[in-house]
């Protein structure tokens, strides 16, 4: 177990290089002066010479990119340009928001997405679940997140009048009154901030986790369905055991081995899915913030975010590893 | 079971007909059938994009730029039939244009992706060893990267244009490629006529592009369907995050992402333009569901 684990490490920590070179390697080889990009065409030789040696784009392309990878390693981007924070403050601040929106559309859309999944591989053989559940799961796979988002916009914050049309909720202050012991003294704050959060996190959660729901529902329905005619299936059902006990018993236990190796790849969609989604719904986080600084050009703070992107999503896949060894510790030995 | 119980219950209560060998064999025969009415209703949709893209001049009422400042933000219905925008442009026409941005985008990125990816992956499935090492380190690292965001990363450093974003998304989709071909290479390489092939004294580089590609092709095609609505999909993705093609030009991204300011008085122009996405994702989808059904049962996972 150890040595999967070491060796798991091993295949991760290349990639994580790898892709941290690309991002590095994108910014810099391709087209495109950042500082020419950022100052406009008017800029004086000066303020572009300034802007050079303050990005530090005037020393060779290795030494620029050992000191990229060095600093990127201790989490330090530089400071951005159009904010004068450091990049990896402003990440910090925006994490949060992004974490809370993947956990609450993952959420969705496994309460969504699992229950039909499964239910539309038992009854299959009825063309009328079967035929009705892949137009949905092909519905919701073809479904923009972004559109979506307006139409929730649209019908519950506009004309219901519902839920805000814009912001993340003051998540500063559940933090901060958590951080200085002030839950319990001021208790209904405390529970209004939270509130605060929620009703600004459920309809972006509602439109990313009802899309990914149907990724969801599609994995389901095939890891149930290879399940189902395994051969221990078949022993339970010969032995006579209920058909209800062959499914909770037997038939879900086992499904959620191969669901598991789909959630790492489940966890960049969703990443990928925060960008729109924070963008429709003009919501603070990760996302949002990367937008932003492609939009005002500014690099130190994309380049950071886009990192920290790929670093994430590569740790979860190597978490997905080895929790999969853990589950199905055949794994380990291979 | 259920359905052994439906067929008794069925049984004990309806009446007791002889068989009917003519009605089932119809029932057969129409349950074939049934399953080519998906791939038709995909195609008929597909048709109708490449129509609308290729006769655009023809087809759209009023030019897509036509800026008609007595009916800005007119609603739909009338003159213009889906409303027209902020400057008084015709939605539909626009919508009409905005076809051909996202079928270029999105064959062209497949094709570009294809072109990429296919070669490598057949080096690798054929090749192993340090070959095949080398180029699937470099495909996992790609892949480290959403499709989205390794386009938006391509699409920053290049600036956003037609042919940038066809470059990006084509790269962004190549390391599934490399993935899909290699895995196939490596089936196809066991058959005995490779073997037959290599003793006849067949070159590597005869065996890749004569019998292993044939033989991939068909499924890689297919698979190709479905990227086709990813790449779509992502190219609205771009647009509508102001990536994309630049503003006046017309794609369904771009309507979107301007006519969300708009959403309190005007929200046809978010409906019509995201409905346009859906439709053509959708089309793609079901049509490249259908044919991997009819190509391989198996790939389907039941």
């Amino acid at each position: 177990m150890l040595s999967y684990v070491v060796r798991r490490l091993i295949i991760a920590i290349p990639m994580l290089l790898g892709a941290m070179s690309i991002v590095f390697f994108a910014m810099r080889i391709l087209p495109g002066d950042p500082c020419l990009a950022m100052m406009g065409d008017e800029a004086t030789k000066e303020a572009l010479e300034d802007c050079v040696r303050h990005l530090g784009l005037d020393r060779p392309l290795l030494v620029q990119y050992a000191d990229y990878m060095w600093k990127s390693l201790h989490f330090d981007f530089g400071r951005s340009i159009v904010f004068q924070y450091t990049v990896s403050s402003y990440i910090l601040s925006m994490f949060p928001h992004t974490l809370l929106l993947v956990i609450a559309s993952s959420l969705v859309a496994l309460v969504v997405g699992l229950p039909t999944g499964i239910f539309s591989a038992l009854h299959r053989q009825n063309p009328l679940v079967d035929y009705s559940s892949r137009l949905i799961a092909l519905l919701g796979l073809s479904m923009p997140v972004f559109w979506f988002g307006i139409l929730l916009l649209i019908v519950f914050s506009l004309h219901l009048d519902l839920f805000p049309l814009i912001g993340g909720g003051d998540l500063i202050t559940v933090f901060d009154m958590i951080a200085e012991g002030e839950v319990f003294e001021y208790p209904e704050d405390f529970l209004a901030a939270i509130w605060d959060v929620l009703h600004h996190l459920a309809l972006p959660a509602l439109a990313l986790g009802l899309t990914l729901a149907a990724t969801v529902s599609r994995m389901a329905r095939s890891a149930m369905l290879e399940v189902i005619s395994a051969d221990y299936i078949r022993t339970a059902r010969s032995k006579g055991l209920h058909e209800r006990l062959v499914i909770y018993k037997h038939a879900l236990r086992n499904m959620m081995i191969p669901l598991l190796t789909i959630i790492g790849l489940f966890v960049a969609i969703a990443l990928t899915g925060t960008v729109l989604t924070e963008t429709v719904f003009t919501r603070p986080g990760l996302g949002k913030m990367l937008v932003d600084a492609i939009g005002a050009r500014d690099y130190p703070l994309a380049q950071g975010a886009i990192t920290v992107f790929t670093m994430t999503i590569i740790l979860v896949n190597l978490l997905v590893d080895i929790l999969y060894a853990v589950f199905d510790p055949r794994i380990a030995y291979k | 079971m259920a359905t052994t119980g439906n067929a008794a219950t069925v049984r004990a209560g309806s009446e007791p007909a002889a068989f009917d060998s003519e009605a089932y064999q119809r029932r057969l025969s129409g349950r074939r059938h049934r399953r080519y009415i998906p791939i038709a209703a995909g195609m008929l949709m597909v048709v109708l994009m490449l129509v609308c893209a290729v006769l655009a001049p023809l087809i759209s009422p009023f030019s897509p730029s036509a800026q008609f400042s007595d009916y800005v933000l007119e609603g739909p219905g009338g003159r213009h039939l889906l409303g027209t925008d902020e400057f008084g442009r015709d939605v539909l026409s626009r919508i009409i244009w905005g076809t051909r941005v996202s079928l270029q985008v999105g064959l062209g990125a497949v094709v570009v992706g294809f072109l990429v990816g296919v070669p490598l992956g057949i080096l690798a499935g054929f090749r192993g060893g340090g070959t095949e090492a080398i180029i699937m380190r470099c495909t996992d690292m790609l892949l480290a990267f959403p499709t989205l965001l390794l386009a938006l990363i391509i699409v920053t450093a290049l600036g956003g244009s037609l042919l940038n974003e066809i470059i990006a998304i084509g790269v962004a989709l190549t390391p599934s490629f490399v993935r899909l071909a290699r895995s196939m290479a490596l089936t196809i390489k066991e058959n005995d006529y490779i073997m037959a092939a290599r003793a006849l004294g067949g070159t590597p580089l005869r065996l890749m592009v004569r019998h292993i590609f044939p033989n991939a092709v068909s499924t890689l095609v297919v698979i190709a369907t479905l990227y086709i609505a990813n790449a779509i999909r992502t190219e609205a993705g771009l647009s509508f995050l102001g990536l994309g093609v630049p503003p006046p030009t017309a794609s369904w991204g771009n309507i979107l992402s301007e006519g969300r300011q708009f959403i309190k008085c005007c929200p046809w122009l978010t409906t019509f333009s995201g409905l346009s996405i859906m439709l053509a994702v959708l089309s793609f989808n079901i049509m490249g569901d259908a044919l991997r059904d009819l190509l391989d049962p198996r790939l389907r996972g039941d």
